[in-house]
């Protein structure tokens, strides 16, 4: 097996803990990451995203592949920053994989990260192998993105279950109102 | 699709392009060797080392915050949210670095300066001290782990003081 090739990849690490911050940019580099761009919070990470798609020629950034957002900082925390990168307008790329770091693990808050797209969480206190194999899971196993009145974001159901039962599911590509779009 | 039937949901199927740029020149057969993550793993260690000096600096400005409570009382919500922003700071990544007592003296100091209506009264400020005592001790002795015996100390007499202050509020 071959290293993966981070080298072109860009992630944007929003994280308010100067401490935190150094230590996740540092293992992001050590497993060869090309570029890493730290801002300090959820209203950074915007700006900074509205310039990647403004004048992505001036800061020298053309697209961000990964996202990685702590949850809990000031002034504008993850879940804003996540709803604003499914949802706003001037969002560059709404399909970006996101993924929150966080040390909220109740059901009620994986849901509602889940609810708002979330693509992955990281819990805290986290290893490099956790980074790593969330990493990995990004990259090998991506999944199509949904679009309804009441949600965006990527597929929730994200287990291939062996189900051998009767197909109960309403909804199939070919039904009416299901419209699937390929690129 | 016929223009005129509603649409209830929209799949979007991409190719995988952040594959296509990461697996190179060996495609389906990449991922994160060991050696990558025994590599980063080390880097991590070696922060690692670094934790004690850092949470001291947090402690040093705890400590000046909870100077200026006393010393100016008119302003402790101002200072109490700089408590709170530094606690919310510590509390993060303790256990990662082998020191899960920071972690939760950090939640407990965090817990209970958060904003609130009223004034701040004279025990609330003592308690912060307490924290920031129990914390110190932490660094100081280097009381990593669940910290044993010395641990439970430190927890019970933190515990003792939070009941204290708070029963005579």
């Amino acid at each position: 097996m071959s290293d993966y090739d981070f080298d072109r990849v860009n992630v944007l690490l929003a994280e308010d803990s100067p401490f935190i911050r150094s230590l996740l940019v540092n293992c992001l580099k050590v497993l060869g990451v090309g570029n890493v761009y730290a801002v300090e919070h959820g209203g950074d990470a915007i700006h900074f995203l509205q310039r990647v798609k403004n004048e992505p020629m001036k800061i020298g950034v053309q697209n961000i592949d990964i996202v990685i957002s702590n949850w809990d900082m000031h002034p504008i925390d993850g879940m804003m920053f996540l709803r604003w990168v499914r949802r706003h307008k001037d969002s560059p790329d709404r399909f970006v994989p996101f993924m929150l770091i966080t040390s909220y693990t109740e059901p009620e808050r994986i849901i509602q990260a889940r609810e708002m797209g979330v693509t992955d969480m990281l819990a805290k206190p986290f290893t490099i192998k956790h980074i790593g194999e969330k990493l990995a899971s990004i990259i090998e196993r991506p999944r199509q993105f949904v679009h309804t009145s009441s949600f965006f974001g990527p597929d929730r159901r994200r287990r291939k279950i062996d189900y051998k039962g009767p197909e109960r599911r309403v909804l199939t590509d070919k039904s009416e109102g299901v419209e699937i779009i390929r690129g | 699709m016929d223009k005129n039937k509603k649409v209830i949901v929209r799949f979007y199927r991409f190719k995988n392009r952040l594959k296509e740029k990461t697996a190179g020149l060996s495609p389906g057969n990449a991922g994160i060797s060991l050696d990558a993550l025994e590599k980063a793993e080390q880097a991590l260690s070696k922060m690692a080392e670094d934790y004690p000096d850092w949470v001291s600096s947090l402690i040093v400005k705890l400590q000046e915050q909870h100077g200026r409570c006393v010393d100016t009382p008119e302003k402790r919500h101002e200072f109490f949210e700089e408590i709170n922003h530094i606690a919310h700071d510590m509390k993060g990544q303790g256990g990662t670095f082998g020191y899960p007592l920071i972690t939760s003296f950090a939640d407990s100091l965090y817990g209970f300066t958060i904003k609130k209506p009223g004034d701040i009264s004279d025990n609330q400020v003592e308690l912060v001290k307490s924290h920031v005592d129990a914390m110190r001790a932490v660094i100081r002795g280097r009381v990593s782990g669940d910290g044993g015996d010395m641990g439970k100390k430190l927890a019970q007499s933190l515990n003792e003081a939070i009941e204290k202050y708070s029963a005579e509020d």
